[in-house]
């Protein structure tokens, strides 16, 4: 086997026009990688003006932004509120009256006013309930009642809801790391909304805009003056439509708009993520799939084929050989190139001016293995389609057809539905691994392909492509070892 | 005339001629049919019914570009070219000929797909989403998507006749085709999206597709058309202008 | 040097309707030249493939050294062939398309370079091997063949394409090949190629064995005793056919005998006292034996028609 690999590899790298090949497909994943062509719209304020999200307690960007009307709480103290009402205005073109699914309205503890500070928070929410949430990405739901109840004690806060302001049923209680003196008080948040449509071109988009709620919070338990504070930058409203805080009747009416939750990426965030950084791996994959086709469909063109049997008559042996090698050519190639833009890329993107949600050493590993894997598992399928089909050209576009109209199709035309059927089911599954957001049930976002999430983890569709690879391979092996050369 | 003649003659004798004319028909088709499927809103949903039936057209020409690569990428492969350029030395005549097939052939074939996408797709489509056959994008939409079958193959042949080599061609053909939209579907700046779509083979040709919306169009469907022309025109002469310069 | 005795042993292969083989059967020993004859069509390829395991027979077995092909772990140090010298890589030098084969087989560079000098290509061995004239792809084959060091080896049609010194030198190596103690199996459908060169023949036809002989057998079998007699006397016809012999005129003053061997005839003239000018053994050629022999097995003949 070590003979037959070695004799695999010499036959490749003495071929000048695949080698060239494969150089020429880590050229193009580079050159599409860190030609951004797209000019961001951060820094034009200055450098990082606008761009430099909140970090959470626990690490992971946030959006921290939220009307707050707040006052110093030292050590224990519980505050309770009913929230009497709460509306919403969509802006978009034009205004609705309506609220997000995720606008928040209720009471929060907090370490001070600074974005991406630790906060446990109970609320009321335009279309999920009574929610207990802190530090971000946590979220736990709760009976349902306008009336709210947050309490800390030491190192604990609890939430509680009620419907009539005299039966409480607890929410959640957390254990979290809070200073003695902390910032309680009443919130307004109301985050991006947004809503998958179908355009007329019969291509799935998306529309969305900023959203803004009013809460009439009556019923406050604590005395003493509470300051209106907008926290967070800009948020995802103009200016002057950031709201505020009036004293009315014997309550108070807060305005605000922003999100308190992990930031995202896509219509309801704001800028891209490292994947952007791969778009070159589809010009790569259809160079890697011709040369890995062509280095077997070429042999049976000039019966050299008889030669490579000949000299191993084992043939399923040589079909293994020939496979690690392309596999382990472009996994090499994939590697470089993709290791090349991730690293490389981000900084340009940033550059740019784009905003670009910082990826974790983990996350970037698994893009720039993903992605060599990616290329290397789609040219064995190639290599094996050649087997199959033995013409050049047919079994090109089968394995490009195979791998990327599903991906096409499912990112233009197709209802969201179809679409993550298709990236389900279809050899076009692999591009999951090459997914850098995460989806997170308390943001609503359009989780869709086309902003970057895949129905399937990355792994597992990488998997489906491997698996319809390996059948490939199981079927040209029994062919080339039934059939006569 | 003669050489008219002998391509077609070449043509309809290769084995795999008529069976892959089947495949476009079938795979068009059955694509259209998957999309047509694929909608299940009735009313509340705002699609272009007559374009969503011609969905497999995007599939259906990866199976054009096979056959128009095939039609001389073959005669590559096996030493033919010599012969025929032995039997009809005046070289654009030869690739002229072979258009003149392609585009016979492709015409009939991508009419026949076309008419039955439409056909399927009106059945398929949920009530409240349906196309008239006489409307005037209707007819556009369905003229236009023989056209742009045409015209991708006589890219196919074009690259074909200058690479030389079928696999090859058919990678850069189908690279041609799909990349620009994937591009433009990663790119988030509007104006690049725009440019991209404008000048891409596949997203400019396919706005004749579209009966509704026209305005959202980052070109018009005609002139799309024409976009995709002048790749195919640009492919032929870069092809054409190599066949005659080179030792065969 | 392993053993090298290639047995081939009543093989059938049918392709569709077409019967290729039709229990071919034959052995080539060791230190010999066995040249494997027939028309176009006569299973000559097919035998050679399913030896080389690259088609499989529906039934009989192809055994080297007792062992079938596919079981050899190193098959070119078994037994080296040439089956069709376009089989390359265009864009690949031809030390490279060496390399790789030798490199199949766990052998290094050195034996490369080896069979490159004893197959005279030396001086291109760095060019392309697309760029090679016929011949120069036959002996690219030749040394492809020679890379394992085999004990046998299998050359089909290694005359075609080569020039008249190409032809002289291919002889000249296939009788050394024999002569260092290898089995030598040589295809052609030329008897002439081989006449000079084959120590022995196996004549196939329709898928089977006509003969299996050795070549100074052949000659005999196909000269069949007839003497040649060039003689003016009118006399010579009488006094053959009175010492047993039956003579037939085949030309002006020239009789073609048989009965008789050709010092026979001598005696009989001299006793009778004929005067002749010429007694010749007809000597006849491999060709007219094997012309003869594969009369009824040329699947396409030439019809002479109208």
């Amino acid at each position: 086997m070590r003979d037959m690999i070695r004799a695999e590899w010499t036959k490749f790298r003495t071929v000048r026009g695949w080698v060239v090949g494969m150089v020429l497909a880590a050229v193009v994943v580079m050159m599409f990688g860190l030609f951004p062509g797209v000019q961001g719209n951060c820094g034009r304020h200055g450098t990082g003006s606008e761009c430099v999200l909140p970090v959470g307690p626990e690490g992971g960007e946030v959006s921290d932004s939220f009307m707050f009307a707040h006052q110093p709480l030292t050590g224990d103290g519980t505050l309770t509120v009913r929230v009497a009402d709460l509306t919403g205005v969509l802006l978009g073109d034009p205004d609705r009256a309506g609220l997000a699914p995720w606008t928040k309205a209720g009471l929060i503890v907090k370490d001070g006013t600074k974005p991406g500070s630790a906060y446990a928070a109970v609320m009321v929410t335009g279309g999920h309930g009574v929610r207990m949430q802190h530090n971000f990405a946590h979220d736990r739901a709760g009976r349902a009642g306008s009336w709210l109840r947050l309490t800390r004690a030491g190192q604990t806060v609890t939430g509680a809801s009620s419907a009539d302001g005299v039966t409480w049923t607890t929410v959640d209680s957390v254990r979290m790391t809070l200073p003695a003196t902390v910032e309680l008080g009443m919130f307004v948040a109301s985050p991006q909304y947004a809503e998958v449509m179908a355009s007329s071109l019969g291509s799935v988009g998306a529309s969305g805009g900023p959203s803004r709620a009013t809460a009439l919070f009556d019923h406050v338990s604590r005395d003493g003056t509470w300051t209106g504070t907008p926290v967070g930058g800009p948020g995802n409203a103009e200016p002057g439509q950031r709201g505020g805080l009036l004293p009315t009747g014997d309550g108070f009416t807060v305005t605000g708009t922003g999100d308190i939750a992990p930031a995202v990426a896509g219509a309801a965030g704001i800028g891209t993520t490292v994947t952007q950084t791969l778009i070159g791996t589809f010009a790569g994959l259809i160079l890697v799939v011709v040369v890995a086709t062509m280095s077997v469909t070429a042999e049976y063109r000039r019966g050299l084929i008889r030669t490579t049997v000949t000299a191993s008559p084992r043939r399923g042996r040589v079909l293994a050989a020939k496979a690690l090698v392309l596999g382990a050519v472009t996994f090499v190639v994939g590697l470089v190139a993709a290791a090349v833009v991730v690293l490389g890329g981000q900084q340009l993107l940033r550059n740019a001016g784009t905003y670009l949600h910082p990826a974790s050493t983990a996350t970037e590993l698994r893009l720039i293995v993903g992605t060599a894997t990616l290329l290397a598992v789609s040219a064995v399928l190639g290599l094996a389609l050649g087997v199959l089909l033995r013409r050049g050209t047919t079994a090109v576009t089968a394995a490009i057809v195979t791998i990327v109209l599903p991906y096409l199709l499912a990112m233009t035309v197709l209802p969201t539905e179809a679409a993550r059927w298709l990236l389900r089911v279809t050899p076009a599954a692999a591009f999951a691994v090459q997914q850098s957001a995460t989806e997170y049930a308390q943001v609503d976002n359009l989780y869709t392909p086309i902003e970057g999430y895949f129905p399937l983890a990355p792994w597992a569709g990488l998997a489906v492509l491997t698996g319809w690879t390996a059948l490939a391979l199981a079927l040209a092996a029994h062919r080339l070892r039934r059939r006569d050369a | 005339m003669t050489a008219l003649r002998a391509e077609w003659t070449k043509f309809r004798t290769s084995p795999g001629t008529i069976g892959l004319l089947l495949v476009l028909v079938a795979t068009t088709v059955a694509v259209s049919a998957a999309a047509a499927a694929a909608i299940t809103c009735r009313g509340d949903c705002e699609i272009d019914p007559a374009r969503v039936s011609l969905t497999g057209v995007r599939l259906g020409q990866a199976v054009v570009a096979i056959l128009a690569v095939l039609m001389i990428g073959t005669e590559y492969g096996t030493g033919m070219i010599r012969t025929t350029l032995t039997a009809v030395p005046r070289r654009w005549t030869v690739l002229l000929a072979k258009s003149a097939v392609l585009v016979a052939v492709v015409a009939v074939a991508a009419t026949v797909a076309v008419l039955g996408s439409l056909l399927v797709g009106r059945e398929l489509l949920p009530a409240g989403q349906t196309f008239s056959w006489t409307a005037a994008p209707v007819l556009r939409a369905m003229i236009g998507s023989v056209v742009y079958l045409v015209l991708v193959a006589l890219l196919g042949l074009g690259v074909a006749t200058a690479v030389r080599n079928a696999a090859a061609a058919i990678g850069l053909v189908l690279g041609l085709l799909y990349l620009f939209p994937i591009l433009a579907l990663s790119v988030s700046d509007p104006t690049w999206i725009r440019r991209l779509e404008k000048v891409g083979p596949m997203t400019a040709g396919l706005g004749v597709q579209a009966t509704k919306g026209l305005e959202d169009l980052a070109i018009g469907p005609w002139r799309g058309i024409g976009v995709l022309g002048a790749w195919a025109l640009a492919a032929l002469v870069v092809g054409g202008v190599l066949l005659r310069r080179r030792d065969a | 040097m392993t053993d090298a005795t290639i047995v081939v042993d009543g093989l059938r292969k049918r392709f569709g309707a077409n019967t290729a083989l039709d229990g071919m059967s034959f052995t080539v020993r060791p230190g010999q030249v066995t040249g494997f004859l027939g028309p176009n069509g006569a299973g000559k390829s097919t035998t050679m493939r399913v030896i080389l395991a690259l088609d499989s027979a529906d039934a009989g077995t192809a055994l080297i050294g007792g062992r079938p092909y596919r079981s050899l772990r190193r098959p070119l140090r078994h037994v080296g062939s040439l089956l069709d010298a376009g089989a390359l890589q265009p864009g690949r030098t031809a030390r490279d398309h060496l390399l790789w084969i030798a490199y199949s087989q766990g052998l290094g560079a050195r034996r490369v370079d080896e069979v490159i000098g004893q197959a005279g290509l030396g001086s291109v061995a760095r060019r392309r091997a697309g760029g090679f004239s016929l011949g120069m792809r036959q002996r690219l084959g030749i040394a492809t063949a020679l890379l394992g060091d085999p004990a046998a080896v299998l050359l089909d049609e290694p005359f075609n394409g080569m020039d008249p010194e190409g032809i002289i030198w291919m002889r000249g190596f296939l009788r050394a090949l024999a002569a260092e103690g290898r089995a030598v199996l040589v295809s052609s459908h030329l008897m002439a190629e081989l006449q000079d060169t084959a120590d022995r023949v196996v004549i196939a036809g329709r898928g089977r064995v006509i003969a299996d002989r050795s070549v100074a057998e052949l000659l005999t079998a196909a000269s069949d005793g007839r003497v040649t007699v060039r003689s003016t006397a009118a006399t010579a016809a009488g006094v053959l056919a009175a010492a047993g012999a039956t003579a037939t005129p085949t030309g002006a003053g020239q009789l073609t005998v048989s009965g008789l061997t050709a010092s026979e005839v001598v005696g009989a003239l001299t006793a009778g006292g004929v005067p002749f000018s010429e007694v010749s053994a007809h000597r006849a050629t491999l060709e007219d034996a094997y012309l003869e022999l594969t009369r009824d097995a040329v699947e396409f003949r030439a019809e002479v028609t109208r």
